[in-house]
């Protein structure tokens, strides 16, 4: 009995802490689309956009080998890009979905070509240095919080206190005011003297400095190397977490979680050797995703309204 | 005197657009011919690798048929959908799910040779409709997001083709694949010497079935008229919900088949990765023909011919494949970026 209990509080202090480990990408992402969508542009542009963050980084850490170099570096990349689709959403009009998912396809393509000019046709995975998981004394060794709490990335804390950040800045800062008016209501923000485009600009650009920073976070602190699937729909995933979180920062860490959990539950399964077939355990992720916005859970999501409606000042 | 003017409406008439496309394709040829010199390759000799093969040899162009095939179909799933209004990704589904459930047929059950072709294109067709027509319920009585659900249902029916490929239905060997199909369940080859097969004479018939249903039949304009404006829809008597339904039920069942083409007709077995990224280059296919059924066959005899010529360019100059997706995207986005230019007009006087 007391063998048993100490066996389930092990699985459980594993599963929590693979919880916190593999939301943090997603939560990333999604807590830079939340201000994507909040100033009305839906960019679903950001599953490629953490790919080439991801192969930023990696390239980066492989030539270098300065972690926070690839951090910046994957940040730049994510803001870069970001800007061809800001043009796209909000200076073109185009349509906000179509742009994106030939984002993402254009995103493959870089990132596929690129990694082999890099590293070659025949090379096999190359690892490349990672974030090291903190040992926070005194903290770390408190028992069940300690690992789950105290036993994570730099990477991880930095995210925690981005959402903190997000926060403020949507909801507290006139400037987060304004991205909020140019989503709700585009030609009230403009008849007050916000520039729509510009708040459109800013929340897309903010999308993809943080959708970089994920990818960065993937291949430094979750894999430590490159490969086209290592994004796998955690962009889509974080999207999701925007609708589920109702477009606030903090509700979305909780939703991160709730994602994360499911990702570390299957995971776990996968290595306890359950009978279920490792890729049917594999769907489990998304299939929590596809249930959370599915509309079956807490009440009706009440998007920006003005979200992928392009706004033309004249 | 300003030389340049804003219109009061974007220019729409052929010239313009046409004029318009030319320069959206050639910066797009522009910038990946940047992309070709960083291979240290001549871009003009990458181009002509890339489009000779596919467009000027016999055999080739075989295959870019063999390409257009499943491209077509899934390119008119697209169409069905998003013009009903419902803006459908989940095509990379199921074409696996189509092309699984045809295999299935094929290789597990024992169907008399002479039923076995209507059977396979009705079951791989209800196989797609379900898994599409959920997502359409899910959005219709729940009011989900059929565009994000239906992504993230792509990755579910991709893990579900991995496990019936590792697991139940596996050949014998060390990849994980079923058994390759018997001659006799095979579509015919329609063009001598080359692979062609008559799925693109499907995928023909469809397209013409497609066009004539949208713009010659009550069901088509109601579909447009749910897509264009549900609530005058709705008002005008038309239960647009039934309509989001039948529209994906349609654009699922599409996709299938173009499973169950790629299966019969060109890979004749089951593998893991069979879909290559075919569901969503099937809907840029769709986006360069304007969502217009019949513009669908020149766009997908294009994108199918430059995916074979992609192979080619890899074995003669050296080129990653990987670089058409590049092309194949940067086409299309400066298409809609082109857009942009129609809005104003050059004053020269």
């Amino acid at each position: 009995m007391n063998f048993h209990r100490l066996m389930t509080s092990a699985f459980l202090v594993t599963w929590l802490a693979a919880s916190l480990r593999l939301s943090g990408p997603v939560l990333l992402a999604a807590l830079g689309e939340t201000f994507s969508e909040r100033s009305g542009v839906l960019n679903v542009g950001i599953e490629g956009t953490i790919l080439l963050g991801a192969l930023a980084s990696f390239l980066t850490d492989y030539v270098t080998g300065m972690l926070w170099m690839s951090v910046l570096v994957a940040v730049l990349t994510g803001i870069l890009f970001n800007l061809l689709l800001a043009w796209m959403y909000v200076t073109v009009r185009a349509s906000q979905v179509v742009v994106g998912l030939v984002f993402n396809v254009l995103a493959l393509g870089i990132a596929a070509t690129v990694y082999r000019r890099a590293l070659g046709e025949s090379s096999g995975p190359q690892g490349v240095p990672m974030f090291p998981t903190l040992h926070i004394p005194w903290l770390s060794d408190l028992p069940l919080l300690g690992p789950v709490l105290f036993g994570q990335t730099i990477l991880f804390y930095l995210t925690l206190g981005l959402v903190v950040v997000a926060h403020f800045v949507l909801f507290r800062t006139s400037f987060g005011l304004a991205l909020r008016a140019a989503g709700e209501n585009p030609s009230a923000a403009d008849a007050a003297g916000v520039s729509v485009a510009r708040m459109r600009y800013t929340g897309v650009l903010i999308g993809g400095a943080t959708a970089g920073m994920a990818g960065a976070y993937l291949v430094l602190a979750q894999i430590g190397l490159f490969r086209e699937s290592i994004v796998s729909g955690q962009g889509f995933i974080a999207l999701g977490i925007v609708i589920f979180g109702r477009w606030s920062p903090w509700k979305a860490a909780l939703a991160a979680f709730v994602f994360g959990a499911s990702d570390a539950l299957q995971l776990g399964l996968q290595l306890g050797g359950a009978s279920i077939p490792p890729q049917l355990l594999a769907s489990l992720p998304y299939i929590v995703t596809i249930l959370a916005i599915s509309g079956l859970f807490g009440g009706k999501a009440v998007q920006p309204a003005a979200l992928m409606v392009p706004y033309a000042k004249d | 005197m300003k030389l340049i003017e804003r219109r009061v409406s974007p220019a729409d008439s052929p010239l313009a657009l046409a004029t318009a496309m030319i320069i959206a394709v050639a910066a797009a040829m522009l910038v990946t011919s940047l992309l070709f010199t960083l291979y240290g390759a001549n871009p003009l000799k990458a181009y002509f690798a890339l489009f000779h093969e596919p467009f000027a040899t016999w055999r080739g162009f075989g295959y870019t048929l063999v390409r257009t095939a499943p491209l077509t179909l899934i390119a008119l799933g697209t169409i069905l959908s998003w013009r009903s209004g419902f803006g459908y990704l989940g095509f990379e589904g199921c074409f696996v799910l189509g092309a699984a459930a045809t295999t299935w047929l094929a290789l597990f059950t024992a169907v008399p040779s002479w039923a076995f072709l209507p059977l396979a294109l009705s079951l791989s067709f209800t196989a797609g409709a379900v898994w599409a027509g959920g997502v359409a319920l899910v959005r219709a009585r729940l009011g989900g997001n059929e565009v994000l659900i239906s992504l993230m249902t792509n990755y579910v029916a991709i893990l579900i083709l991995q496990y019936l490929v590792s697991g139940p239905m596996r050949a014998p060997g060390s990849v994980p694949q079923t058994a390759l199909l018997p001659r006799a369940k095979w579509l015919p080859f329609i063009l001598h010497g080359t692979r062609a097969h008559a799925g693109i004479l499907l995928a023909l018939l469809v397209t013409v079935v497609v066009w004539m249903l949208l713009r010659k039949t009550p069901l088509g304009y109601e579909l447009i008229v749910s897509g264009l404006n549900p609530s005058a829809a709705r008002y005008g008597g038309i239960n647009v919900g039934a309509r989001l339904v039948i529209a994906a039920f349609c654009a699922g069942g599409l996709g299938a088949w173009a499973g169950t083409v790629e299966v019969l007709g060109a890979q004749h077995r089951l593998m893991d990765g069979i879909s290559g990224g075919v569901g969503f280059t099937g809907i840029i296919v769709a986006l360069l023909g304007r969502l217009n059924p019949l513009a669908v066959i020149p766009a997908a005899v294009l994108y199918g011919g430059m995916t074979v010529g992609a192979n080619a360019m890899q074995r003669r100059a050296g080129i990653p494949s990987s670089i058409t997706f590049i092309l194949q995207s940067l086409i299309v986005l400066m298409v809609l970026a082109s857009d942009i230019f129609r809005r104003y007009r050059v004053k020269l006087s």
